[in-house]
């Protein structure tokens, strides 16, 4: 069923998509986005469009800008001094960086889960009805309803069912994680930003969160970055590649792959730098 | 030129693995090791090296006395049963005077008799005596009514070691003497001569035809214009105050007296009277009945003297032993056949049915004597006495009621002769059969317990026991308050109205510039708060005192109102840049927007002053002092100032789950948040002060009224000037470190609750806050050690006033200012000083708890933090 939305070709920006389209359209659509840490650009000219309800794995070496672009997503660059950008990026429709956006709002429907688990240091329940908890809700009722079905979505809740008053740091590190995308579908957004989600975890967490991945597809649209090619292999429906803060190559995961369009991905994925 | 190559260059690129640790860097580890132990065992032992010093000079204060001699002598006695017994200044000479006027001197030590000439009684015998506190002046009653005056000196003058006349004869414990005088050896090769000099007046008819009874003398005025008085009872049970004034002629040397006498209100018929005493200015006269009734007479007015007061002092079945003053003549000493020793005071009281509105008030009660009490005397310089019974002799303190020294199964003490000698190092007793015996004592402190440093303890003229601080006075009669309660409650005021100041705006200012600042801004805000902090507390303590001081005086009203306004236009500063054009916004992001808060806030003061009169006039009827006082105005205006933030905040609480749906159709409508979220502040902020309002009308109907509690007289220095100086002081301690514990928070949960959506307060509130708390706390408690033991800013600008209330527009002495100010001028070793020393040791232990609470609650915190 893999359609190909645009072009094959290289456009101006030297992008060559194949991109698998969702049946929803797309939620996030990015055009032109260039981004400079003080005079260093970092981002040069990054064109896609994310369809809804997939998940888009994000690769690239190190430093090509995948956490930068990840974090403009939902605008926590903001917190980074001496950030200028230019170009657009709509979600919905709506422009991020317009005027008179509201962050906060914007930030509780694109939650983001982290490359280091960090809970907060509190108990397992506060932590998972955190977003609750800012919003002002107090009603016991919705709060524990929210916590058992994020900790149940997260698969965390048979192991954690038990010590919800206790602290989450005594959690093993894949737990912490696993919390910390339980705290994030706990506000219920729309988007899920995943930033190297299992690079501190075992192999069996890995696979639990990523089985997690799958199953919350569909549910959100996922955009993960990883720097492990069989994990973005098995997750993903479109895979971006990106290249000192060139976005390379965007496409279906399968394509992009084993066959893809443009060597340097190709020498990326066959391992012959990076 | 070939380098010779050394075997170490050869085998160099393969460096060879240690197997083992090298031996230096194992000596460096123990000796590392071993330093920082014995580093630290040494400041233990510092501190409680100093603790243990403090101890040292502090404990005597609470030891009693001590017996350092006694010896017992018989006494070739020409008096028969004195009438009084002295002895001099240096316990060399013991002195006797019989009724027939026969004075027999002996040398105190050795019992030798010396030849001293007898008072002049012209044959008479005499019936009552009685003498002043110095024992220098006596007068004596006779049966025919007459009455003389008499003098003892105990001459005692120092001379040279050569110039000892000749002819002397040695007394056994090496002093010298020619049978009337004693040559005592002295320090430095001097000896000191003592002797006995009497002199006696003519007699002077008072009471015609009727014995004398009793009779009290004081005497007064200056040396050219001497003036005694004195009050007699005769047989006939008339009281009789007279005074006596001597003029000198000048030209002639002659000397006149002129003697006038008031007769006082008649005592009911057949009193026995057993004692009468008098006042040092004539105004009081006690006559006490044989049943311990004593008889008080007013006699302010000559003219008119009145019996103001009858009272039984006793117990009914017991009789009157001993009756007299302690120095300065407030405290009467009572003591019974049954045991009885107790001190009143005469006090004004509202419920006094007295004819002068004052009233004999039992103020102290000391430890009974299991036997009859025998005899009394008073010490000549504080206010210590003995008791002397059957028993034995105790020595007592009337203020501080305890018993210092109990002399036991000496045969002479049931006598009726027991006395303090003149420098209260020794006690006196003769039985009466020619048995003397003497003590000598010391006594370093006996107006110290640990009752009269920590507890109430009632004062002379005190009209209830209280806490008092009051170290030094003019006169000689008066006894050292050295209550450390003001000043601990001093050192806790000032440290709490600080830190009330402090902690808001330092832990304020603390997460303003570790959450909400760019990293420009901060790099400029904390290292000038941290420059702040090493601002000499001198300099802020006379800037506080008078820079501040007056200025506050003055503009005392705009200073209150700026405590609201202040913060009011900083919200209002902040909603308005709400609705600053975005872009407007972030171009004066930064150091601009950080002076553009200082600007308002020295927009806020200048508002402040501005309204300050209106305010004073509106709130205060125009005179603020005046209102505190209490002379005018109503009680509510303050209270509403303090509701108002209060419940100002509830309602902000409260509000976060209202919402108002016509608000939100006006945002809807006009899409500006910022607008909407002011006008909805400004409702909710005249809707809490309408509350706020209607709350202190409540309480001011209730009777609640602040003034009189933490509001009251204002004074120029007052424990507001301390608090802001303090508070500059403490506030760049608890920032710096209540920063840097919030800014230690790792990044990364920061970054958490913001990609939650959390605003940055909530972030700030909700994680960063309660994550750092072990760290802000150890900031709060940093700076409250430093309050409580700041000295020069509580010395300049406290006002050092040792009272007990909370008004923070009145003084405070702190124990800190109280040694830096006390401590130059007491006397090494003395009461003083070693309360001061005591006073140091508390302030040691206050900080030292203080210091251990809060790092107990650090630990608490610090687990809940990171284990839960
Ligand atoms: N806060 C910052 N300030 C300045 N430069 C930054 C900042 N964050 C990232 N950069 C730079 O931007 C570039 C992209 O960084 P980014 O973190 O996005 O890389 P990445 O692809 O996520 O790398 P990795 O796979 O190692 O996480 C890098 O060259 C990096 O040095
Ligand atoms: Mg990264």
């Amino acid at each position: 069923m893999a359609t190909v939305a645009r072009s094959i070709q290289p456009d101006e920006s030297g992008t060559v998509y194949h991109v698998r389209a969702g049946a929803e359209g797309t939620v996030i659509d990015v055009d032109g986005f260039n981004l400079f840490y003080g005079k260093k650009q970092a981002l040069f000219d990054i064109t896609f469009s994310v369809p809804r309800g997939l998940v888009c794995a994000l690769i690239g070496p190190s430093g090509c800008g995948k956490s930068t672009l990840l974090r403009c997503l939902n605008r926590m660059n903001d917190l980074i001094d001496d950030v200028t950008i230019n170009g657009d990026m709509r979600i919905e429709g709506h422009d991020l960086y317009g005027p008179g956006v509201d962050v906060i709002a914007l930030r509780k429907r694109m939650g983001m889960v982290f490359q280091k688990p960090n809970p907060f240091p509190m108990s397992i329940f506060e932590n998972v009805v955190y977003p609750l908890r800012i919003d002002g809700v107090r009603d016991r009722n919705v709060l524990e309803e929210t916590c058992e079905r994020a900790l149940k979505g997260a698969a965390l809740w048979d192991e954690a069912k038990d010590r919800l008053k206790e602290s989450a740091l005594g959690l093993s590190g894949g737990q912490q994680q696993r919390l910390c995308i339980a705290r994030a579908i706990a506000a219920d957004p729309e988007v899920l930003l995943m930033d190297e989600p299992c690079s501190a975890l075992d192999p069996i967490a890995t696979s639990k969160i990523e089985e997690l991945i799958d199953e919350l597809k569909g549910r959100y649209t996922i955009i993960i970055v990883t720097h492990n090619m069989q994990q973005a292999a098995r997750v993903s429906d479109n895979t971006a590649f990106m290249y000192l803060g060139r976005l390379i190559e965007f496409g279906e995961t399968e394509i992009l792959f084993t066959a893809p369009k443009v060597t340097k991905t190709l020498d990326y994925v066959t391992g012959r730098f990076g | 030129m070939q380098a010779p190559a050394t075997p170490k260059s050869q085998t160099a690129p393969i460096r060879p693995k240690a197997r083992v640790t090298r031996r230096s860097v194992l000596i460096a580890d123990r000796v590392a090791d071993w330093t920082i132990r014995i580093g630290g065992l040494a400041i233990i032992l510092a501190v409680f090296g100093i603790m243990i010093f403090l101890l040292q000079v502090a404990i005597p204060l609470f030891l009693g006395a001590s017996v350092t001699g006694h010896f017992q002598r018989d006494i070739a006695n020409g008096a028969g049963n004195p009438r009084f017994v002295a002895v001099d200044e240096y316990n060399t000479v013991g002195i006797l005077i019989g009724d027939d006027g026969r004075v027999s001197a002996f040398h105190l030590p050795t019992g030798a008799a010396l030849t001293v000439n007898n008072l002049d009684f012209g044959g008479g015998v005499a019936t009552a005596a009685s003498r002043t506190l110095d024992w220098r002046d006596m007068a004596f009653g006779f049966a025919d009514g007459h009455v003389r005056f008499a003098r003892l000196d105990p001459t005692a003058g120092v001379i040279a070691g050569d110039s000892l006349p000749p002819g002397l004869t040695r007394l056994a414990n090496g002093d010298s003497t020619d049978g009337k005088v004693v040559y005592a050896a002295a320090p430095g090769g001097q000896y000191r001569r003592i002797g006995v000099g009497v002199a006696t007046d003519a007699a002077q008819p008072i009471a015609e035809g009727a014995a004398i009874v009793a009779i009290d003398y004081r005497v007064g005025g200056t040396i050219e214009r001497p003036s005694r008085a004195f009050v007699t009872v005769d047989s006939k049970g008339v009281v009789r105050l007279s005074s006596a004034e001597t003029r000198m002629n000048l030209l002639t040397g002659a000397a006149r007296t002129t003697i006038t006498t008031a007769t006082l209100p008649p005592l009911p018929v057949g009193t026995q009277v057993a004692r009468v005493l008098l006042t040092a200015n004539a105004d009081q006269a006690y006559v006490a009945d044989a049943g311990g009734t004593v008889y008080r007479y007013d006699t302010r007015n000559l003219n008119a003297p009145v019996l103001a007061e009858t009272v039984d002092l006793l117990p009914r079945d017991a009789r009157l032993s001993a009756f007299g003053f302690l120095i300065g003549e407030q405290s009467l000493m009572v003591a019974g056949t049954d045991g009885t020793v107790a001190g009143y005071f005469r006090l004004q009281r509202e419920s006094a049915s007295t004819g002068d509105g004052y009233r004999l008030i039992r103020a102290h009660d000391l430890e009974p004597h299991a036997a009859a009490v025998t005899g009394f005397g008073a010490s000549q310089r504080g206010k210590m006495f003995v008791t002397g019974t059957a028993d034995g002799l105790w020595i007592r303190h009337g203020t501080s009621e305890q018993t210092l020294l109990k002399l036991s199964h000496a045969e002479s003490a049931g006598g009726r002769h027991v006395l303090l000698s003149p420098r209260d190092d020794g006690v006196f007793a003769f039985g009466g059969d020619g048995k003397v015996d003497f003590w000598r004592v010391s006594i370093p402190h006996p107006e110290t317990t640990l009752k009269t440093i920590f507890g109430q303890v009632w004062y002379e003229g005190y009209s209830e026991p209280g806490y008092t601080w009051q170290s030094s006075a003019g006169t000689d009669s008066f006894e050292a308050k050295l209550s450390l309660i003001p000043l601990i409650f001093g050192t806790i005021k000032g440290t709490v109205y600080a830190l009330l100041f402090a902690v808001p705006v330092a832990l304020l200012a603390a997460i303003y510039t570790s959450e909400f600042l760019n990293r420009r801004a901060r790099s400029v805000v904390k290292p000038a708060m941290e420059m702040m902090a090493s601002l000499p507390s001198v300099v802020l303590g006379f800037i506080a005192a008078l820079i501040l001081a007056p200025i506050v005086e003055t503009w005392i009203a705009a200073v209150i109102l700026a405590v609201v306004v202040v913060p009011l236009s900083l919200l209002v500063a902040a909603h308005l840049w709400q609705i600053l054009p975005i872009d407007w916004a972030l171009r004066l992001d930064g150091v601009p927007k950080l002076l553009m808060i200082f600007a308002t806030v020295a927009l806020g003061v200048y508002l402040a002053t501005l309204l300050g009169p209106a305010f004073e006039y509106v709130f205060f009827a125009g005179d603020f002092r005046a209102w505190v006082n209490g002379s005018t105005g109503r009680a509510t205006p303050f209270l509403f100032i303090l509701l108002f933030p209060v419940s100002f905040l509830a309602a902000q609480l409260a509000a976060e789950r209202l919402d108002l749906p016509w608000l939100r159709a006006i945002a809807d409508r006009t899409r500006k948040d910022g607008v909407v979220a002011m006008l909805r502040w400004l409702v909710l902020l005249t809707g809490s002060a309408a509350i706020a309002y209607g709350i202190a009308e409540i309480l001011a109907a209730l009777g609640a009224d602040l003034r009189g509690g933490v509001v009251g007289t204002y004074v120029q220095r007052n424990t507001l000037i301390v608090a802001f100086a303090m508070g500059f002081a403490v506030i760049p301690i608890i920032y710096t470190i209540a920063e840097d514990a919030l800014n230690s928070v790792p990044e990364h949960l920061r970054a958490a609750s913001l990609a939650c959506g959390g605003t940055p307060w909530q972030t700030a509130t909700r994680v960063i806050l309660p994550t750092a708390m072990s760290g802000v706390f150890a900031g709060i408690m940093v700076g409250m050690g430093r309050a409580v033991g700041e000295t020069m800013i509580v010395v300049m600008a406290a006002g050092n006033t040792p009272i007990l209330d909370w008004n923070v527009f009145n003084g405070l002495r702190a124990l800190s200012a109280n040694i830096a100010v006390e401590l130059p001028e007491s006397v090494k070793d003395g009461t003083l000083y070693r309360t001061l020393f005591l006073a140091a040791l508390t302030l040691f232990v206050m900080t030292f708890v203080i210091n251990t609470a809060a790092e107990m609650i650090r630990q608490r915190f610090r687990k809940r933090a990171f284990q839960l």
